[in-house]
């Protein structure tokens, strides 16, 4: 079915018998059809609307992948690309059935290059695997959207995190891949060279195409020296508009913060019992991390703290030993979970508006009156130095109405970063829950393009089908 | 010759001095900086607005005539190059700089905007516009997206595609798409990144949203001279292994200093084998810090002398010798072509000792002169035209050198774009399977193939019919293609 006539249907049953018989006579107990297994895989984190693929498998190889896509291809399955299932947006979601492909055995760090700052991964190298390899080569991979996810699974979802102000985004980040496409073609794309201008930048397309345009089985990252210096500060405010006007200041002072995170007052609280962070009082609250040198984090942690406190901020709490550090920074990355225990039995989903800095204070406090207007819980976090922050929205799964109270919430927060000049994405894609504000956001006749890429380089609409680009209207 | 009825259609949408079709008038737009190729087109138009444009290309589109879109006419890969039944679509007259945001740190201009004029216009905020190729006070901000133009800067502050935020173009079917947005990321697809560096083929653009970066409140440069290119080299690796991310990193080597002495005067030490220049910018106590560590590397490497700039001017001083080099080498040789290949760093020293070997085989001088930071080269080839043979010799010399670049991990091209210059090596450097998938990209845009017709993405069959004549190794490039 071209991919933009009709919305797709689940391919005929004896066409996905038989590839999964095929499957599983080639790959032996590397092929899973499990119900359980088939469900862990049906679903990632976010909304939870599960849907199991009929067949799971483990690749090893590039080589693998291109052999089971060829058949997926002939056979006209579905192929959808699995990390460790923390996408928020419902990418791995096996709408209509089909061939889940599950990275976890492609986990080998092919290369480093310490000289040229790069490194070649397997998809399913895992961000935090890749830093405790880099210990004691001075190397890091800074990009980290909290949860351990696979650094294919990054480039497939362009993320980015909490030091994207600083290191950019995966876009950035990656300078090449290796590719699988439709029909079991093995592409490389880019390269070691620290720039090209040949050719058009498929690196790029398939950063962030969420598996609709080919299966990603090898990245080229981009790696940093680790600063000779970091230290932490925490800074609480009276209200929320303080807390984001700072921020502002300091991006427009050019201070070169390596993350700066907002924690609302809710989100506040509810770390505090998560996380045990007695110090603090449940305010809207700046957590900051400085690299450097030296003397270069001491004079950008003294800027910075002048103008936390010109804006009525409290004096600096500071975290340099590295346990300390990474507290603050683990409660933070908890603050997902911390929240949910603010309603227990709650289900949440997380919105990810990005905004223009300078729309960054209209953005949010909009969004605070819209939440107390709802009657909603939705705690705020933000990697605000960049104009991200998302709503942790809380809702009882039992509760219909709350549910759909909830998703309206959603979608009037992405239309409103939209408006605002931003994004209904700043990290976490599209997937299945953001096909309206794609359009919204790029309008018709860009989509319309997306449209005919998609179709270009997968005819058939094999490549997780139903994310990403929406069908024609 | 245009065809009577898209002519008229044309001058019903422009006034008579924006559509220019005689020879005398169309004569200054048959090459941009590669002189080497040029042809008349058959007309050439210069349209005021975005409306004018979209109605420029729904004729050219309804009449199946080729539109190449032209902003300055300094690229040297030849991607403004018109087609001989085409259009040429300069932008010329399109640079008004609409808004600067300087909260948001952005700029929102027209494509035919230079370059220079953007950080110009944002100085008043203490903001600058980071890509700074060496023609930035004449190229323009549309060429620079459609090149995905560098500079001496790149290696700390992106090339374009790291500096533009938003894209607003025309398709060839005359439809309004923006890509990218003015937050960190926007969703779906990165059609921006595909604008960006698409050379012209893929879309017209109308408007950029650049991004803007702070002054830094200090800058410093060192110049560092060394006794041999390879030690200059290995510099260059141990700055970066170093973990130091200089704000420039570029490397000259003695032809190219004593030319530019002779130009600008920059003061650099002539008896050096090679120089580097090393860059420094941010906060005074980072720069100090840094400049030390930096001092402490090169002397490592065995810098033979170390100089760091003592005030602006020095250090702008330091820079104009870097910044005149291509103009000149136009002065101490007939004729220069410029190469533009990009290796990992680590090859530095094994592909210089080749252009070397190279240059006495074929009698030709090289001066190099390089963005060393991120391993782009730019050997310029002395030649003289006028010479039988010698224009051919240097387009076979330029030809290995470029292979040369694709074998040890490299591209043809880092930062001038493939435009006609580049076809043959970009048959090299990519597989069928990605040169199909930029076909299908291609076709996503513009199915007929109109915009920039035989520039950049070389067909198959071209592609075949070189592979013909170049067996690489006992290899034939492209296997799986039909020949004929």
């Amino acid at each position: 079915m071209p991919h933009d006539a009709t919305v797709r249907e689940r391919p005929a049953a004896d066409a996905v018998a038989t590839l999964v018989a095929r499957l599983v006579a080639d790959y032996g107990e590397r092929a899973v059809t499990n119900a359980v297994v088939c469900e862990q895989h049906g679903h990632g984190e976010g909304l939870a609307d599960p849907a199991p693929p009929d067949v799971v498998v483990y690749p090893r190889t590039t080589d693998e992948v291109a052999a089971i896509m060829r058949l997926c291809h002939a056979a006209r399955v579905p192929v959808i690309p699995f990390g460790v299932g923390t996408s928020l947006e419902g990418h791995v979601a096996a709408l209509y059935g089909g061939v889940c492909l599950d990275f976890s055995a492609m986990n080998r760090i092919v290369e480093v290059n310490a000289d040229d700052l790069d490194c070649r991964v397997e998809a399913g190298v895992t961000r935090e695997q890749l830093n405790a390899d880099l210990k004691g080569t001075g190397l890091f991979f800074p990009i980290d959207p909290g949860a351990n996810a696979t650094i294919g699974g990054m480039a497939s979802t362009r993320a980015s995190g909490t030091n994207a102000v600083r290191y950019g985004t995966m876009r950035e980040n990656v300078l090449g891949l290796t590719v699988v496409t439709a029909d079991g073609r093995i592409v490389r794309t880019g390269g070691r060279a620290r720039k090209s201008a040949a050719g058009y930048d498929l690196t790029r397309l398939f950063v962030g195409q969420e598996g609709t345009l080919g299966i990603i089985t090898e990245v080229q990252l981009r790696l940093y020296g680790v600063p000779e210096a970091i230290s932490a500060a925490v800074c609480q405010f009276a209200d929320l508009r303080a807390a984001v006007h700072t921020v502002i200041t300091a991006m427009q002072h050019g201070i070169p913060v390596a993350r700066i995170e907002l924690l609302d007052d809710v989100q506040m609280r509810a770390c505090i019992a998560y996380s045990k962070l007695d110090r603090f009082e449940a305010r809207p609250t700046l957590f900051f991390e400085f690299h450097g040198t030296a003397a270069g984090v001491a004079e950008q942690a003294r800027m910075m703290e002048g103008i936390a406190l010109e804006h009525g901020g409290s004096a600096f709490h500071w975290a340099t030993a590295p346990e300390e550090r990474s507290k603050l920074w683990k409660a933070r990355h908890n603050a997902w979970y911390a929240a949910l225990s603010l309603r227990p039995g709650c289900m949440g989903f997380s919105t990810d508006a990005c905004v223009p800095i300078s729309r960054l204070a209209d953005c949010i406090l909009e969004t605070r009156e819209d939440v107390a207007a709802s009657g909603l819980v939705c705690p705020i976090v933000g990697h605000v130095g960049d104009g991200n922050f998302h709503l942790l929205v809380l809702y009882d799964p039992r509760d219909a109405a709350e549910r759909a109270g909830a998703e309206a919430l959603a979608k009037r927060v992405s239309l409103r970063a939209i408006r605002m000049g931003g994004t209904c994405t700043g990290e976490h894609g599209v997937g299945i829950h953001k096909l309206d504000a794609l359009v919204a956001e790029h309008g018709e006749p860009a989509v319309a393009v997306m449209r005919a890429i998609k179709r270009a380089l997968d005819p058939h609409d094999i490549l997780n089908p139903g994310k990403t680009v929406p069908a024609a209207p | 010759m245009l065809a009577p009825t898209l002519q008229e259609k044309l001058a019903a949408i422009l006034p008579p001095q924006a559509l220019l079709t005689t020879p005398e008038d169309t004569k200054p737009y048959e090459c941009d900086g590669l002189t080497l190729f040029r042809e008349l087109p058959a007309a050439v138009v210069l349209p005021e607005t975005e409306a004018q444009i979209v109605a420029i290309l729904k004729a050219c589109r309804a009449a199946g005539v080729p539109v190449v879109a032209r902003g300055a006419g300094t690229g040297l890969s030849g991607g403004a190059m018109p087609h001989k039944d085409g259009v040429v679509l300069s932008t010329a007259k399109l640079r008004k700089i609409l808004s600067i945001d300087p909260l948001a740190r952005t700029a929102v201009v027209q494509p035919g905007v230079r370059n220079l004029a953007i950080s110009e216009a944002a100085a008043a905020h203490g903001l600058y516009y980071a890509p700074d190729p060496s023609s930035q006070i004449a190229c323009t901000i549309g060429g620079n997206v459609a090149e995905n133009a560098g500079g001496v800067h790149c290696l700390k502050y992106g090339l374009t595609v790291h500096n533009v935020r938003r894209v607003r173009v025309v398709t060839i079917d005359g439809e309004v798409i923006e890509t990218g947005g003015d937050a960190l990321d926007s969703a779906g697809y990165d059609l921006l990144a595909l604008v960006v560096g698409s050379e012209g083929l893929l879309a017209v653009i109308t408007e950029v949203t650049v991004k803007l970066t702070p002054k830094p409140q200090q800058a410093q440069v060192a110049l560092a001279a060394f006794d041999s290119v390879e030690k200059a080299g290995a510099a260059v690796s141990a700055v970066i292994g170093a973990g130091i991310v200089p704000g420039g990193l570029e490397m000259m080597d003695q032809a190219a200093t004593r030319a530019v002495e002779a130009f600008v005067h920059a003061d650099y030490p002539l008896d050096a084998a090679a120089i580097l220049l090393v860059e420094s910018d941010g906060t005074v106590d980072e720069v100090a810090a840094e400049m030390a560590e930096i001092r402490r590397v090169l002397t490592e490497a065995g810098a033979t002398e170390i100089r760091v700039s003592k005030d602006e001017a020095q250090r702008l001083l330091f820079w104009s010798g870097r910044k005149a080099a291509f103009p000149a080498a136009g002065r101490i040789s007939p004729d220069y072509y410029c190469i533009d290949g990009t290796i990992p760093r680590k090859a530095l020293p094994r592909v210089l000792r080749q252009i070397d070997a190279w240059s006495a085989e074929y009698g030709l001088r090289v001066a190099n002169v390089f963005h060393a930071g991120d391993g782009n080269l730019h050997p310029l080839i002395l030649y003289d035209g006028n010479a039988p043979g010698e224009a051919e010799k240097t387009i076979e010399f330029g030809d290995r050198i470029l292979e040369l670049c694709i074998e040890v991990g490299g591209t043809v091209t880092g930062e001038h774009g493939v435009g006609v210059e580049k076809l043959k090596g970009t048959c090299v450097q990519f597989t069928a399977t990605e040169l199909l998938r930029f076909h299908d990209v291609k076709a996503a845009f513009d199915v007929d193939g109109l915009l920039n017709p035989g520039k950049a993405v070389p067909t198959l069959a071209r592609c075949a019919e070189f592979g013909r004549m170049h067996v690489h190794g006992g290899q034939i490039p492209h296997p799986d293609i039909p020949r004929f």
